[in-house]
């Protein structure tokens, strides 16, 4: 249930090695106990060198991408999960978990307490998820608050002493970092406190319980008889209404040298015309810089950037009282520069979609919310509890109808015909 | 070294950090231990700096301190460190204390003979025990905090040392079940798991019994002796799990524990005890909890698994991943025993939302795919261990889990497999032909993916995924036709839109077995010879040819060959020209062949290129249709693409040119046949494999014998009996000899190979010829003319032949017989032989005794009486 290693690395396109090992911790007394039930299939933990360049071929993070290379590019090398096998040193290192997350490579080697040969499942390995749930852990410490450079150092630096708590043998005890973090400053406290019994430090600060619901809504509008429109809210209920908050059509037709183009969005009835923000995005891939756009809205304004092929009409708080808005024009490009302008595998020649980003707060399409009267919290002292609710639009695409379109599998049939998937 | 400064230890651990081995090697690392050791003392170093210090000696004690003796001095060291510090609250004391266990135990000298074990094991108690430990152990404030890392220390040292707390359990129970928040229960909760588990394993595999572990509420710390018994019956069984998974009672063999039914209820209660205050833990600590208790419970008689069932209550609706593969493993373990249909039925639809909930991050994602896809049924149907969807999952459910474009590469793996197995379920359903069907669903994906891989300039990693799902589906739908006809079409059309991925197909085909393999190959020869053979592409489509070219359509490929030589300008163009043609000559392609590899011989610009023609129509033109398989065989040295003509000779050397080696003939002379106008050696020949196109050469020293023929021999198998070869000799001179013999021969393999085996003998006798016989009544006078016209050019010489039991009937009949003219047995014999080329040797052998007869002899060559001597003297030993 041990891990042997952990890493956070940077990945730097462009330098020569790729990336940089930002942290890294060995756990000697995991590796004894590895040595032994891995038997003669053991391999050594590399140093971090090693590690970093074997890692960053094998995620394909290494800027060498022109030239096939079996070793990485074979057909039959099929992975599909996010445990890895390492090349290091003509031997195998496995299993090492690794992902990448805003620019950073997440890795751990989890301790098999058996032989590796033949490799046992992943699912028959303890320590498998210890170590996903570890990379979350110190994922969500570095990205608890706004991401800005110098705090990432800050939190790269506290890892040490908080791993030092919440893992100091390799066993993960807590995979929340920040309740680790509060407990280091154990020393300036000098009375005994009521706390959780998982904690060996103590809480400062105000109690406070939220409870916030954030429904999110995604959708795929097709326009097309034979391709069935689906949507998805996902929170913390039941879904009832079988309607996406936004309907809407996009026609998008090649003309010569220039793009015709005609959107229409109409907004549900039930759904509340307040939004917080409302954009349809639409971006024109694999062509030059627009250098030309003629256009009418019903509604809104449209905003153009030109270098990123991109137009953004922006809706605004609320839709008109028809409650249906249109967009139609004509676009015409420069010549294509592969540097700047956006490259996209799925939108080629007239595949193509718009956009909707928006988020409408105090609201939830299921109607789901929170009492905070009728909240209980069993504990000594009165903690403040608020609750929240919002819904945020996510991956709602409503694609070009006039030319074939990537389909995803009827999820309606399954969200309405299951229950939902109460996520604590 | 001195005493350094916080900068320069700064310095130190960064130096040593980038390269531990580098750092080790060099002259400065030396000292690293001891320094650290002695700085940690320091008082002017600030603790933040010592803690540093510390963190390191936590990640490379055995850099630190490479031998026992090191690490048995280091933690003393470290607990006089300890020991020392000022009673005032100190960051050094948690961090000290977790050292000193690394050190012990990555030392591997934590036992009942290290001094520092013994300090160690009772303060670690005592401190876990959440006793007063006076001086030295700071203000009350950190007492919580020590007792907790007092905890986790006790349990590092059991999970390296199984056994070692078998004698505390009764401690550890009291412990944890004291009222009030006096322990802390994650710490002590995992602590009493891991030893109770390692405990039940140690005295299950020395069939013993609990012995009253379970309540014994000694020892007092720091009171009695550690308690070594278990720990060093268990240290022989820190050794590899049984598999945990699947759930095979032999296999943890704590079946052989039988607990008194005292016993069984004190361990039923403890288990309780740990259960019922799991719920205090934090997930990944609940999660161990777990998967110790249900390991320490497997197999284990009288003990049922009930004991978990109100905690399923609360978990089989948890969304923690760790905690959820933990109630997994318990589901394997335990399976209809804990978990009803309705659980598993619940416990999949728990998963298959989870590998798709937007909340979670995508490695999440794809580790619930794999629980899916390898849940522990508590009926499976199928192979353990192979990936399966699991029966009560509905396709229904399903639906959410299905892969399209926009998903990253690893999950749309992952849900194309679960496709996969769908569509083969749903095939062996009924053929629905429907758009909603699965089958459907994947060939709209592989078209979308083939789209997306035809993107010209698009990255690698597209291109690699298109056909990592073709081999994956090929793989899964092997017999699948409705599948694989359109995926070998949409394939055939990707070819066509961007050749530039020759090396992709190469390798796919080269991996797929034939169910789309050859089709595959059909459709794509056909792709490549339809064309013009020009353009950007031709280096691609010879690539692509010299994989997928074979007998059928010859005209059409050499049509194309013809047509690309013109556009073959450069050198690698050329070559990879001569690939293609080099792949039809180890097919067997003859004619037209012969005619393009001439015409290339003339015209190809580059003479690298020509004299690789010339070689291949020379090969072409020589050798039978095998051997060239042979000689072209891609075990030789594949020609790279900077293959040469020089270098590709080198790998038609050895397939091409004799090569020596050792011998799996052998040789021996059989019986003597003593008939015909000269002399005939028998030979047999044995083979220890089959030897194809056997030439014998055969050569004697001197100039005894006329030179000597060769033999040849078709075929020879192992163990089937083969003819004696018949080598006809000419003497010289009547003279024994040595024979030189070489042999050629072909191997199965189709090489050549060359050999010299050992030499036989031919001996004076293998010369003898008899004379033609004359009638039966004139014998004797022919033999007394012969006997006459010896002399007087001749010789006559008298010896003594020594006879053995047999007498001399017998001795005339096994040696001389062939021979006789005048017989009157058993004392007289008259005895004329032929020596070639045209000596004689006459015997009189009369008036046998007992131990030996009188001969006389005359020949008309002097040089052979020392033969005869000899030859007659060695008959009777040969008898």
């Amino acid at each position: 249930m041990a891990q042997r290693a952990v890493w956070l690395i940077s990945h730097e396109p462009g330098t020569p090695l790729g990336g940089t090992v930002r942290f890294s911790r060995r756990y000697p007394t995991v590796e004894k106990r590895a040595k032994v039930f891995n038997g003669t299939s053991y391999v050594p933990i590399p140093e971090d060198g090693p590690f970093l360049k074997s890692l960053l071929f094998e995620l394909r993070l290494l800027d060498e991408d022109r030239d096939f290379m079996e070793s990485r590019d074979s057909c039959s090398r099929i992975n599909k999960t996010s445990v890895y096998g390492l090349k290091v040193g003509g031997e195998e290192l496995w299993p090492v978990v690794a992902f990448l997350k805003n620019g950073i490579v997440y890795a751990c080697v989890p301790l098999v307490e058996q032989t590796l040969s033949p490799r046992p499942a992943l699912i028959s390995i303890s320590a498998i998820s210890q170590g996903f749930e570890l990379l979350f852990g110190i994922q969500d410490f570095l990205y608890s608050s706004q991401k800005i450079d110098t705090e990432l150092n800050t939190k790269l630096s506290q890892l040490p002493d908080l791993l030092l708590q919440a893992c100091p043998f390799g066993t993960l005890l807590d995979a929340n970092l920040q309740n680790s973090l509060d407990s280091i400053s154990f020393a300036s406290v000098t009375h005994p406190q009521k706390q959780p019994a998982w904690k060996a430090g103590t809480y400062k600060g105000k109690p406070q319980v939220s409870i916030a619901i954030t429904e999110k809504v995604k959708s795929m509008q097709y326009d097309k008889q034979d391709i069935a429109d689906t949507w998805q809210v996902v929170g913390t209920v039941t879904c009832k209404v079988p309607v996406p908050p936004i309907l809407g059509f996009y026609q998008m037709k090649e003309e010569e040298v220039q793009l015709k183009i005609t959107v229409n969005l109409k907004l549900h009835e039930s759904v509340k015309n307040n939004f917080k923000f409302c954009e349809a995005h639409i971006p024109f891939y694999n062509r030059g810089p627009i250098t030309h756009v003629e256009y009418k809205v019903s509604f809104g304004q449209l905003e153009v950037f030109r270098e990123k092929s991109l137009l953004i009409w922006i809706i605004g708080q609320k839709f008109p009282k028809s409650m249906e808005i249109s967009l139609s024009g004509t676009v015409t490009f420069g010549a294509k520069s592969h540097e700047k302008q956006p490259f996209d595998h799925i939108c080629i020649g007239g595949t193509a979609y718009l956009k909707l980003h928006f988020r409408i707060l105090d609201y939830t399409l299921t109607g789901c919310y929170a009492d905070q009267h009728s909240v209980q919290v069993f504990a000594s002292g009165k903690p403040k509890i608020s609750t929240h609710r919002k819904l945020i639009s996510s991956d709602y695409y409503i694609w070009n109808s006039k030319a074939p379109a990537p389909v995803t599998y009827g999820s309606l049939l399954l969200w309405t015909h299951c229950d939902a998937f109460d996520f604590v | 070294m001195g005493l350094l400064s916080r900068e320069a230890w700064a310095q130190r651990l960064g130096a040593f950090r980038a390269s531990p081995s580098a750092y080790m090697a060099a002259p400065e690392g030396e000292d690293l231990g001891r320094d650290l050791l002695s700085d940690l003392r320091s008082e002017k170093l600030s603790e933040q700096t010592k803690v540093s210090m510390l963190a390191l000696s936590l990640e490379y004690p055995a850099q630190l301190w490479p031998d026992a003796p090191a690490a048995e001095a280091a933690a003393t060291s470290l607990l006089d460190t300890l020991v020392l510090l000022p009673p005032r609250p100190s960051a050094l004391r948690r961090p000290l204390l977790l050292a000193a266990t690394t050190a012990l135990v990555t030392g591997g000298v934590l036992g009942p003979t290290s001094g520092a074990s013994l300090r160690l094991l009772p303060l670690l108690l005592g401190l876990a025990s959440g006793g007063d430990l006076g001086r030295g152990f700071g203000p009350s404030s950190e007492q919580r905090p020590l007792q907790a890392t007092a905890c986790e220390c006790l349990r590092e040292l059991e999970s390296c040392k199984p056994g070692l707390l078998g004698g505390c359990l009764g401690l550890l129970r009291g412990l944890l079940g004291q009222e009030g928040p006096v322990a802390p229960v994650q710490p002590l909760s995992l602590l009493l798991a891991l030893a109770l588990r390692n405990t039940l394993v140690i005295q299950a595999r020395a069939r013993a019994s609990l012995q009253g572990l379970l309540t014994v509420r000694a020892p007092p710390p720091g009171g009695g002796p550690w308690n070594w018994t278990l720990a060093q019956e268990g240290d022989a069984h820190l050794q590899p799990q049984a598999p945990s998974w699947p759930a095979a009672e032999e296999e943890c063999g704590l079946s052989a524990l039988e607990p008194s039914p005292e016993e069984a209820r004190e361990l039923r209660a403890a288990v309780a005890q740990l259960l019922d205050t799991s719920y205090l833990l934090t997930p990944v600590a609940q999660a161990q909890l777990l998967w110790l208790l249900g390991w320490a419970l497997r197999g284990l008689r009288g003990q049922p698994p009930v004991l978990f069932k109100p905690q399923l209550v609360r978990l089989l609706g948890t969304a923690q991943l760790a905690l959820l593969h933990a109630v997994l493993a318990l589901k394997a373990a335990f399976g209809e025993a804990l978990f009803t249909a309705q659980d598993e039925a619940l416990l999949l639809r728990r998963l298959t939302l989870a590998a798709q909930h937007p909340a979670l991050p995508l490695p999440a994602h794809l580790f619930y795919l794999h629980c899916l896809l390898s849940f522990p049924e508590n009926c499976p149907l199928g192979p353990a261990g192979e990936e399966a969807a699991p029966l009560l999952l509905e396709p229904q459910l399903c639906r959410g889990l299905l892969p399209n474009l926009l998903h990253d590469p690893l999950a749309l793996l992952a849900r194309l497999h679960l496709l996969c197995l769908l569509c083969a379920e749903d095939e062996q359903k009924e053929e629905k032909g429907q758009a909603q069907s699965p089958c459907h669903y994947l060939q709209e994906l592989l078209a979308g993916l083939q789209q997306r891989a035809a993107l010209t300039g698009g990255p690698r990693a597209l291109a690699t995924l298109c056909f990592q799902a073709s081999y994956l589906v090929a793989l899964c739908l092997a017999g699948h036709r409705t599948v694989l006809a359109p995926l070998t079409h949409g394939l055939a059309q990707l070819y066509r839109a961007r050749p530039a991925l020759a090396p992709h197909f190469v390798d796919l085909l080269d991996r797929v077995a034939p169910e789309l393999g050859e089709p595959l190959r059909v459709v794509l020869r056909q792709e490549v010879v339809s064309r013009p053979g020009g353009g950007e592409a031709l280096r691609w489509h010879l690539q692509m040819l010299a994989k997928v070219a074979d007998r059928d359509a010859q005209s059409a490929t050499l049509g194309f060959l013809q047509a690309a030589a013109a556009h073959c300008t450069d050198w690698g163009l050329q070559q990879a020209l001569l690939r293609v043609c080099r792949a039809l000559l180890r097919v067997g392609v003859g004619g037209g062949l012969a005619d393009l590899l001439q015409a290339l011989a003339r015209q190809l610009e580059d003479p690298d290129g020509r004299d690789h023609a010339r070689l291949y129509y020379v090969l072409l033109s020589h050798l039978s249709g095998p051997k060239l398989g042979v000689a072209l065989g891609p075990s030789l040295a594949a020609p790279a693409l900077t293959s040469s003509l020089v270098a590709e000779n080198q790998g038609f050397a050895t397939a091409l040119m004799v090569q020596e080696a050792p011998a799996p003939i052998r040789l021996s002379v059989g019986p003597q046949r003593a008939e015909g106008p000269v002399p005939v050696l028998q030979l047999q020949v044995e083979v220890l494999e089959p030897v194809y196109s056997l030439e014998l050469r055969f050569r004697v020293e001197g100039q005894l014998y006329a030179p000597l023929g060769a033999v040849h021999v078709p075929c020879l198998c192992p163990g089937r009996p083969a003819r004696p070869l018949l080598l006809p000799l000419q003497p010289q001179r009547p003279a024994p000899a040595q024979l030189d013999i070489r042999a050629l021969y072909t191997k199965s393999t189709g090489l050549t190979c060359y050999t010299h085996l050992p030499p036989l003998p031919v001996k004076f006798a293998d010369l003898f010829l008899p004379f033609p016989k004359p009638p039966e009544g004139a014998r004797l006078g022919f033999f007394e003319e012969l006997w006459d016209s010896c002399l007087p050019k001749g010789t006559e010489s008298r010896l003594w032949c020594p006879l053995g039991p047999q007498g001399l009937e017998a001795l005339v009949s096994r040696h001389l017989e062939p021979f006789v003219v005048v017989a009157r047995p058993p004392t007289s014999y008259h005895i004329a032989i032929r020596l070639p080329p045209d000596s004689k040797l006459l015997l009189r052998l009369e008036a046998a005794q007992a131990d030996g007869v009188p001969v006389v002899l005359r020949t008309d060559a002097w040089a052979v009486l020392p033969l005869v001597g000899d030859y007659l003297r060695g008959l009777s030993a040969a008898v």
